[in-house]
């Protein structure tokens, strides 16, 4: 076993990634996170690629679109729908849970 | 080591085709994906699937699961011959999985003669919702692997302690830098990202920083109006209700949310909840209500 060690992190938030640790993150090259940019179905639609930057919920959506891309063998724009829908479904769960309404 | 038999997982045969294994990995997680199953196991039952799926889908890493499991069944112990994996190069092989665990001392060790950055990790850590406000130390476990000299490597269990930042919400990721892979040929490692997720708590839920509670009240204080201590997440505060409130009645404690950097704010709901008519008094006095007051809430 490694013994155990005190680390500090930083929030995604608060640093952003930038492109190439987007892509580093979720193993691709950083054509495929320009492509997704530029398809704007991640991140910010910009065409100065070099300023892309990310946060948290764009690095948890890569992750999702590529899972689906690999898995499904969908394009970007359905995995960038299914994700869509099932963020809706997660929100409005939550919704419902913070207002004490139970989901059956 | 317990052996895993990815597929019984994906309840297939070990002649399935390439299409055969993919068709039932989409049948079965599109059954337990956590989304849309009610199954309670969902979660766990989507990443054994994965874990199945990421190695039966690709044809090398099927080839060499093969290679080793004839004769095995799931649950057994199992231990890999030496030299078993002589053919077979999974550099990529990462995961906290029975797969990764073959592969330490295998695809990994023959990396040599070439520099490359150890991948990225990816875990969850839960904290409570007290951590968010106060900021704190938790403490993950991850399986990776770790040489041992050239061409030796193990999975080991890496603990770490990781301070938790104040203000931290649901699906942020905190970057742990030099946490992730060990590298390759003298390269660095890779980073360990962490998923904040958060325990259930039955007193509170959250939505993004902010942060709602059901608050019992008398009929009298709901009616009357009046001050109440309610326990918050940051500490017991005075409250006041106002006169005339019902169930369900929103109270915001502007701030009083997650400390994030928009603070979240502290969402008070109204619960009347009804003293019981057990006692001659209580019904007494309930009689006199229902007498004197006149007040039928299906015409009101």
């Amino acid at each position: 076993m490694f013994a155990n060690q005190i680390v500090t992190g930083v929030l995604i938030d608060d640093v952003a990634l930038d492109m190439e640790e987007l892509a580093r993150a979720c193993q691709v090259e950083p054509d495929w996170v320009v492509r997704h940019v530029q398809a704007g179905v991640l991140g910010e639609v910009t065409l100065q690629t070099a300023a892309l930057r990310f946060r948290s919920t764009d690095l948890a959506r890569a992750r999702r679109l590529l899972e689906l891309e690999r898995h499904f063998d969908a394009n970007e724009e359905l995995a960038a729908l299914v994700i869509d829908l099932a963020d809706e479904v997660r929100r409005l769960r939550a919704r419902l849970h913070a207002l004490g309404i139970r989901d059956t | 080591m317990e052996y895993k038999d990815y597929y019984a997982t994906l309840g297939i045969d070990r002649g399935a085709t390439a299409d055969d294994i993919k068709k039932a990995y989409r049948k079965m997680v599109r059954k337990y994906h956590p989304d849309v199953s009610k199954h309670k196991d969902a979660d766990a039952k989507t990443k054994e699937i994965n874990e199945a799926y990421d190695v039966l889908g690709d044809a090398e890493k099927r080839a060499a699961y093969d290679a080793l499991g004839r004769g095995h069944h799931a649950g057994e112990q199992f231990h890999p011959p030496p030299d078993w994996s002589e053919h077979f190069d999974f550099g990529g092989a990462g995961a906290d999985d029975f797969f990764a665990d073959l592969f330490a001392q295998a695809g990994r060790s023959r990396r040599g003669g070439f520099q490359m950055r150890g991948d990225d990790i990816h875990a969850a850590i839960t904290i409570d919702l007290a951590d968010a406000y106060r900021g704190a130390t938790r403490t993950v476990s991850l399986r990776v692997p770790k040489g041992e000299g050239p061409g030796r490597a193990t999975m080991q269990e890496k603990t770490l302690s990781v301070n938790i930042p104040r203000g931290v919400t649901p699906g942020q990721q905190l970057r742990l830098a030099g946490q992730g892979h060990e590298g390759h040929g003298g390269a660095g490692p890779g980073d360990l990202y962490l998923e904040i997720q958060f325990a259930p708590d039955p007193r509170y839920r959250l939505e993004g920083a902010h942060v709602y509670e059901n608050v019992p009240v008398t009929p009298w204080e709901a009616a009357l109006g009046g001050s109440v201590a309610v326990p918050t997440p940051s500490g017991t505060v005075e409250v006041t209700i106002p006169a005339g409130s019902q169930s369900g009645r929103k109270l915001r404690l502007k701030g009083k949310g997650i400390p994030s950097a928009t603070p979240g704010d502290l969402y008070l709901i109204l619960d009347v909840v009804l003293p019981p008519a057990n006692s001659d008094k209580a019904r007494a006095i309930y009689q006199a209500m229902a007498r004197d007051l006149a007040f039928n809430p299906r015409t009101a």
